[in-house]
């Protein structure tokens, strides 16, 4: 080994003064340049957000820009009662049910799809590159054929028939993928394990298999509601005669200028923030009960 | 004796799971493609009445619209841009959480403070610049207090620069959920190893750290260039109309009930999309990637 | 048809996954009933997809898999009435221990007081009464291992089949498991299975070793008969302790022949099993590394002895109550004699020593 070594001297240049020293417990350079980085990320994805809050709770004289022109609710009250801002509380009624909807859907068909994918098949690339595409075509040109295909059968667009499906081609891809991470980390011996003990397939699903899976159907749930929630594209030409939240957000943007557009950012937000909360609170709990930190 | 897993068996059994997906995928994702590639074969009698048919008209005057390469240029300009600005932000935000941040409880938390915004409303996190970037907004008010300006900057609203920050805003977080996920698998010794080799910090990023990640950069880059060439909506609010993209000219053909050429331009850019997506693709194997 | 016979028998079994290549390939074995068996071999020669065909998560391409009497072939897992505990266990995290062994019984439609009743029962069996309400999670390795055990168990299997059940612990705690593996199969007086890449713990365990190489059995029988009296080469260097030579034959004397060597006297080897050599075979033959005596040159040989090998010292490893001596005696193959403590260091070598390797005649093995 010496003597390989003592071969080849010129070969091997002393290290730079680029390398790398030994960290002495403090922080490099490199983290406080990128830890600004980051909090300025951070402020930019959430301070224009706030700015909209801040702004929607001013007095009647309110405008759409600082300074804050006093403080009340009444651009809340103003949204749900006044004509001229469109059917919000219809629409906000209509989007929270189709939230529901495709939520469900999305959980049991993904988790379905889910199950498919773990074994190779004959044709399963096919309907993943399937269901990749239903993810990357540009929404408005599928909402529209969806639109044309519904006239053309004579059917009538409504929001729980074409921009119901509409909607679920936009949500099942993302379902898909966060169950194929969520699969990935099944080891399938459970599965076999249950088998052993004697289970029926249905009963190794409903008690390892879906138990193990909640906290990833969960995320998968998460997923369904708020891309339906917030879905836009698809459902404009998809909706019929009556608006989803979103489609009646884009027509405040049109033609409403003054604070209730910024206060009913700020109902839809809390709405996400009670889903989000509710989805990330259910799994860390679940995997608190799990115990998965503690050691006996 | 057959072997277990017999092929016929287990491809029915395969099927039998993902029929209900491929019974959502058939009407309303192949049916509407082809639908609107139907259309763009057909003749219109320019009120919305479609005549079967069939007839290149269509494209032909797509093609030949000076219009149609202006559309696309200003579309690929929005992408490039979005593209390289989440990259770049995508990737030192997932460098630093995986990287920089040592209490891995602590790094969990920031990356889903990262993503929260993604799962509320695009619309509203987009309209949400206005007050700042307006010809009164917040920029403004203070660039003019400090004496920077002496004329509000017209620029930052209703500008490509809004239509960029505007997908920028929404779109980084597809960059670095993927970036972060490959991150997170690099073993933390083999940094250590070309650190202990005399490696620079620049070395480590580039023949250790950027390659590893190449799978996440592809994933989130398929993401970020599909939904920026589909989109009309920020193109249209946040340009204040004075931008269009491929697809914000769709709408307003199909506003005015121009379909077979709204769905000439479709087919041509979802064939564009398609040859970006399969290119990609060729790098990654996706199915892989997310089940590893 | 309550059949509790756990006597297995294996029947031209092949299995391949592939279609062209057999992971399993002809394997014929009877296990008696009540029988503690080990499969060993290295990974990938096939011994856990025996296992798993045994148990009905695999089936056989070819052959026949009898349980008491009963081809079980086609047959579901639980109608095998086989139980298996899996490798690094495969508890369901969500389920407390009780309720991962009451298991079975719950899919088996059990109430649920009864089959709480019956695991409680188990659980006292295997020791885990105060651990009855914890995750797998919140156990150790030791611990979990029980649960394995008594999840399996509480179906009352004719047979258990334990895939590496203690590779996933560290030393001490696995010399402790086996144990208590050995101490629950006579315990239930029911047949285990056990696959092991680790030659101590099937030799400590098993009633029946069966050593297997690429889906084919080299050698089955008991421990003592592997481990002392391996068929071949393959046997003898896989269960370790012996030293494997080979030469031709020069001649044949009686009982016994001599193998040519480096050495002027030759290699004399007793005839034993093999009476058919004749000359200029080549054979192998094998001797225990703790039959090798060493002799400093020029003394003489200790009695018994007709067969001395000159040898370099090229390592010597210290382990504990004998000495590990590395040597240049063959070229080709290593050749190590264990030294009891004592008489080493009544007399230590240093490396590069040159002493004379030897052993009683009557203690090298002809190898098949």
């Amino acid at each position: 080994m010496s003597a390989v070594l003592a071969d080849m001297p010129e070969t091997i240049a002393p290290a730079t003064s680029k390398a790398i020293a030994p960290s002495k417990g403090g922080r490099p350079w490199t983290f406080y340049v990128l830890a600004t980085l980051f909090a300025a990320y951070v402020l930019a994805l959430y301070g224009p957000m706030f700015c909209i809050y801040i702004l929607s709770f001013q007095d009647i004289r309110g405008g759409l820009v600082f300074p804050m022109k006093g403080q009340s609710m009444h651009w809340f009250v103003d949204l749900f009662t006044q004509v001229r801002t469109g059917d919000v509380k219809g629409s906000f009624d209509r989007s929270i049910k189709l939230a529901v909807i495709v939520t469900v859907i999305t959980v049991v068909v993904s988790f379905l799809a889910g199950l498919g994918f773990r074994r190779r098949f004959c044709g399963d690339t096919f309907v993943f590159y399937m269901t990749i595409g239903s993810l990357v075509a540009p929404g408005l040109v599928l909402g529209l054929g969806t639109g044309l295909l519904f006239q053309a059968l004579g059917l009538n667009a409504s929001w729980y028939t074409s921009a119901l499906g509409a909607q679920l081609s936009w949500t099942l891809p993302f379902g898909v993928l966060v169950m194929f991470a969520v699969m990935s980390r099944f080891n399938h011996v459970w599965e076999e394990a249950a088998y052993d003990l004697g289970a029926s397939r249905w009963q190794s699903i409903r008690l390892v298999m879906i138990p193990v899976l909640a906290p990833g159907l969960v995320a998968v749930a998460l997923f369904g509601f708020t891309l339906s929630y917030d879905e836009f594209a698809r459902s404009l030409q998809t909706a019929g005669s009556l608006n989803t939240l979103p489609l009646e957000i884009w027509s405040m943007t049109l033609n409403v200028t003054s604070p209730s557009l910024y206060a009913l950012g700020t109902v839809t937000t809390i709405v996400s923030f009670i889903v989000i909360g509710a989805s990330l609170g259910t799994i860390v709990l679940i995997q608190k009960k799990r115990g998965s930190r503690t050691k006996g | 004796m057959q072997p277990s897993s017999t092929p016929s068996r287990s491809n029915l059994a395969g099927w039998l799971y993902i029929s209900p997906l491929v019974l959502v995928l058939v009407p309303f994702f192949v049916a509407p493609i082809l639908v609107v590639l139907a259309a763009s074969f057909f003749a219109t009698d320019g009120f919305g009445g479609l005549t079967p048919g069939f007839t290149l008209a269509s494209y032909v005057e797509v093609l030949h619209s000076a219009l149609t390469l202006k559309l696309y240029l200003a579309t690929i300009k929005f992408t490039v841009l979005t593209w390289i600005f989440t990259l770049i932000i995508g990737f030192f935000v997932a460098y630093f959480l995986v990287f920089h941040v040592r209490n891995q409880l602590l790094a969990i938390g920031l990356f889903l403070l990262c993503t929260v915004p993604f799962w509320t409303s695009n619309i509203i996190r987009m309209i949400s610049w206005i007050p700042l970037l307006g010809k009164e907004g917040l920029i403004n008010q203070v660039l003019l207090s400090t004496g920077v300006i002496r004329q509000p900057l017209e620029v930052l609203l209703f500008s490509d620069l809004a239509v960029v920050i505007a997908y920028v805003h929404q779109l980084t977080i597809f960059m670095i959920v993927p970036i972060f996920n490959s991150m997170a698998r690099i073993d933390k010794k083999l940094i250590e190893a070309a650190i202990d080799a005399g490696a620079s910090r620049f070395d480590i990023m580039r023949l250790i750290v950027v390659p590893m990640s190449k799978s996440g950069i592809a994933l989130g880059t398929i993401f970020v260039v599909s939904i920026v060439m589909g989109d009309f909506f920020v193109v249209k609010v946040m340009s204040g109309g004075g931008s269009a993209s491929v697809v914000s000219a769709f709408y307003e053909d199909v506003g005015v009930l121009q379909y077979p050429t709204a769905a000439a331009s479709a087919v041509l850019l979802t064939l564009v999309l398609v040859a970006i997506v399969s290119l990609i693709l060729r790098t990654v194997d996706i199915r892989q990637e997310i089940t590893r | 048809m309550k059949n509790d016979r756990g006597d297995i028998e294996l029947a031209g079994v092949c299995k391949s996954f592939d279609g062209v290549t057999n992971v399993v390939d002809g394997v014929n074995l009877k296990i008696a009933d009540g029988a503690y068996c080990c499969f060993i071999g290295p990974s990938g020669c096939g011994k856990t997809t025996i296992l798993r065909m045994i148990a009905g998560h695999e089936d056989p391409t070819a052959g026949e898999i009898v349980i008491g009497g009963q081809n079980v072939v086609g047959l579901a897992p639980a109608q095998r009435r086989t139980a298996m505990m899996f490798q690094s266990y495969a508890l369901f995290p969500h389920l407390t221990v009780r309720e991962n062994i009451a298991f079975a019984l719950r899919v088996r439609g059990m109430s649920k007081a009864d089959r709480l009743r019956a695991a409680d029962a188990m659980i006292e069996k295997v020791r885990l009464t105060q651990f009855a309400d914890r995750l797998p999670a919140q156990l150790s390795g030791g611990q979990q291992q029980r649960v394995a055990l008594a999840r399996a168990a509480i179906t009352e299997p004719r047979v258990l089949l334990l895939d590496e059940p203690l590779s996933a612990l560290d030393e001490q705690l696995r010399v402790q498991m086996r144990q208590e593996l050995r101490r629950m199969q006579q315990e239930l007086g029911i047949t285990f299975i056990h696959v092991t890449h680790t030659q101590l713990e099937a030799i400590a365990l098993a009633d029946l070793v069966v050593v297997m190489e690429q889906g084919r059995i080299k050698q089955a029988g008991p421990a003592r008969d592997v481990y002392a009296h391996p068929h071949d080469r393959y046997v003898a260097e896989f269960m370790g302790g012996q030293n494997v030579l080979s030469g031709r034959v020069e001649k044949v004397n009686g009982a016994s022949f001599t193998l040519a060597q480096a050495a002027p006297s030759g290699i004399e080897v007793p005839l034993q099993a093999r009476p058919t050599v004749s000359v200029g075979d080549k054979v192998d033959i094998a001797v225990r590394r703790d039959d090798v005596a060493l002799v400093r040159p020029g003394k003489d040989l200790p009695p018994g002895c007709t067969t001395s090998l000159p040898s370099r010292v090229l390592a010597i490893e210290y382990q504990g109550y004998f000495v590990k001596v590395m040597l240049d005696t063959v070229p080709d193959d290593q050749f190590v004699a264990y030294v009891p403590e004592k008489t080493f260091f009544a007399d230590p070598f240093t490396v590069g020593d040159v002493v004379m390797a030897t052993w009683a005649t009557g203690s090298a093995l002809p190898l098949a």
